[in-house]
């Protein structure tokens, strides 16, 4: 079958060539830049305040063990519904349910207009990687490994290549030791549902 | 500093995400529009066993990681600078380790660059860097447009969502894969660096399939953005692309990574 081109005679889209002349649809060149500014912190407070009054995560709030990831801006394009509207997303860690959640909250109506509630992981909050290094510091197989010098370097989102692997599933954090000067000595793999050191590597071994 | 820049034939707006890197939204190259936003919404990293003897299991024992590119992490401002034929903006992230320069481009020939400069030094040498960026072009608009790719020595158009790797064929201009704007008959041409390894996902639009926190998926599924490609049409609809790189450490670096992207038939 000769191979489809559009290099010489243009074909246009299927959907569009079937369709009888209709008006385009709204200018996405005409949309606001000031939706896609950061949030102010009122904002950030808005779109979190709406979200855990959202009967739908009213255990979440309740329970009180959520940890809030990011809180940043969203923009959709026209002819979309939301179009136009300030919106929130809020991405959140649920330790009660084990579950990621991810919103969007409308601030310019106050509701929260998308909810996904799922089994992803999404990065760690800043509270989840100070925590990760809390956790480190205090293991004695971790400290029994440390030389002279050694603090923590950066704390990353791990997960496991395999189920036998506990951060396989489960919410971890690799906290990497070393020197200031990039040089790296031990790893600690932290399981912050337990807040517990799951795995202590040299950094050459990892 | 403003976050609106209007130089080389370009206008554009960036800001500094929380995990994305320097975000550019809404970029016209000579009046019409090009871009609604185009990020890099993470880098992951995977290792691989510096040593293996005959005993072990040649399976790496580890899973991937990754530090969002963002507020937390960049070293100094962004930086906006022209050179000769157009503008930059650059910025340096570093987390422990891992030392990188995240830069976009924007030529006044219709040239855009969104490049990732891989300093490393990582935790030991034997180690992967899979810098994902994500584009959401709209072409002279949102409708009209569709994706294609060139394979078998021809431009063919992609009609479902999908995986479309680098397979070494490439245009006269090294270009793989395009986006076509039925209307201005505007193309955005997208050549990969030869060693990236690159490959592209072509997604359509969906409520909740925005940039996602992160590239993890629930245990057992595909990553993201794999695990948002089904087998929808993507003719005529709002598509996003994933460009996504795969780099392995080597003494020579710094690397940088990320496509050549050439804006044709506008203006």
């Amino acid at each position: 079958m000769a191979p489809k081109t559009a290099a010489k005679a243009v074909k246009r889209p299927k959907a569009k060539a079937k369709a009888k002349p209709a008006k385009r649809p709204p200018d996405i060149a005409k949309a606001e830049p000031a939706l896609f500014d950061p949030l102010t912190p009122g904002e950030v407070a808005d779109a979190l305040r709406t979200l855990t009054e959202d009967r739908r995560l009213a255990s979440m709030a309740k329970v009180g063990r959520y940890r809030v990831i990011t809180t940043e801006p969203l923009v959709v394009k026209p002819p979309h519904l939301l179009s136009g509207h300030r919106l929130a997303r809020v991405v959140a860690y649920d330790y009660s349910s084990d579950r990621a959640v991810d919103a969007c909250v409308d601030l310019d109506a106050g509701v929260v207009v998308h909810l996904d509630l799922d089994r992803s992981q999404p990065m760690l909050s800043v509270a989840e990687e100070a925590l990760a290094v809390s956790v480190a510091m205090v293991d004695e197989r971790v400290r029994a490994k440390l030389a002279m010098g050694d603090s923590p370097q950066s704390t990353l989102h791990y997960w496991g290549r395999t189920s036998n692997d506990l951060a396989y599933a489960r919410r971890a954090a690799a906290v990497v030791f070393g020197r200031s000067d990039g040089h790296a000595s031990v790893i600690a793999v932290v399981d912050l549902l337990d807040q517990i050191v799951t795995q202590v590597v040299p950094a050459e071994l990892w | 500093m403003s976050n609106v820049i209007e130089e080389a034939n370009w206008k554009f707006h960036w800001r500094l995400t929380e995990s994305a890197g320097i975000m550019i939204y809404l970029a016209d190259y000579k009046g019409r529009r090009v871009l609604w936003e185009g990020s890099l919404p993470y880098v992951t990293i995977d290792h691989q066993r510096q040593e293996l003897s005959p005993d072990q299991d040649a399976a790496e024992p580890h899973g991937p990681w990754w530090v969002p590119l963002g507020t937390r992490t960049i070293a100094g401002p962004v930086r906006v600078q022209s050179f000769r034929g157009g503008v930059e903006l650059s910025a340096n992230f570093v987390a422990g380790p891992y030392h990188y320069m995240q830069l976009w481009r924007f030529h006044d020939d219709g040239r855009l660059c969104p490049w990732l400069t891989i300093l490393g030094p990582g935790v030991h040498d034997q180690h992967t860097y899979h810098p994902h960026f994500r584009f959401d072009f709209d072409l002279d608009g949102a409708g009209d447009d569709a994706i294609e790719r060139f394979e078998e020595g021809h431009w063919q158009r992609v009609e479902h969502e999908g995986w479309f790797p680098y397979s070494g064929e490439a245009d006269d201009h090294g270009n793989v894969w395009r986006q076509i704007d039925f209307g201005s008959r505007a193309t955005i041409n997208i050549r990969p660096h030869s060693w990236d390894d690159a490959e592209v996902f072509a997604i359509r639009y969906h409520d909740g399939e925005w940039a996602p926190f992160t590239p993890r998926s629930a245990a057992g599924s595909q990553p993201f953005p794999a695990g948002y490609v089904g087998d929808e049409e993507i003719d005529g609809q709002d598509v996003s692309l994933w460009y996504v790189a795969h780099v392995h450490f080597d003494q020579s670096f710094p690397y940088t990574a990320g496509p050549w992207i050439r804006v044709e038939g506008l203006g």
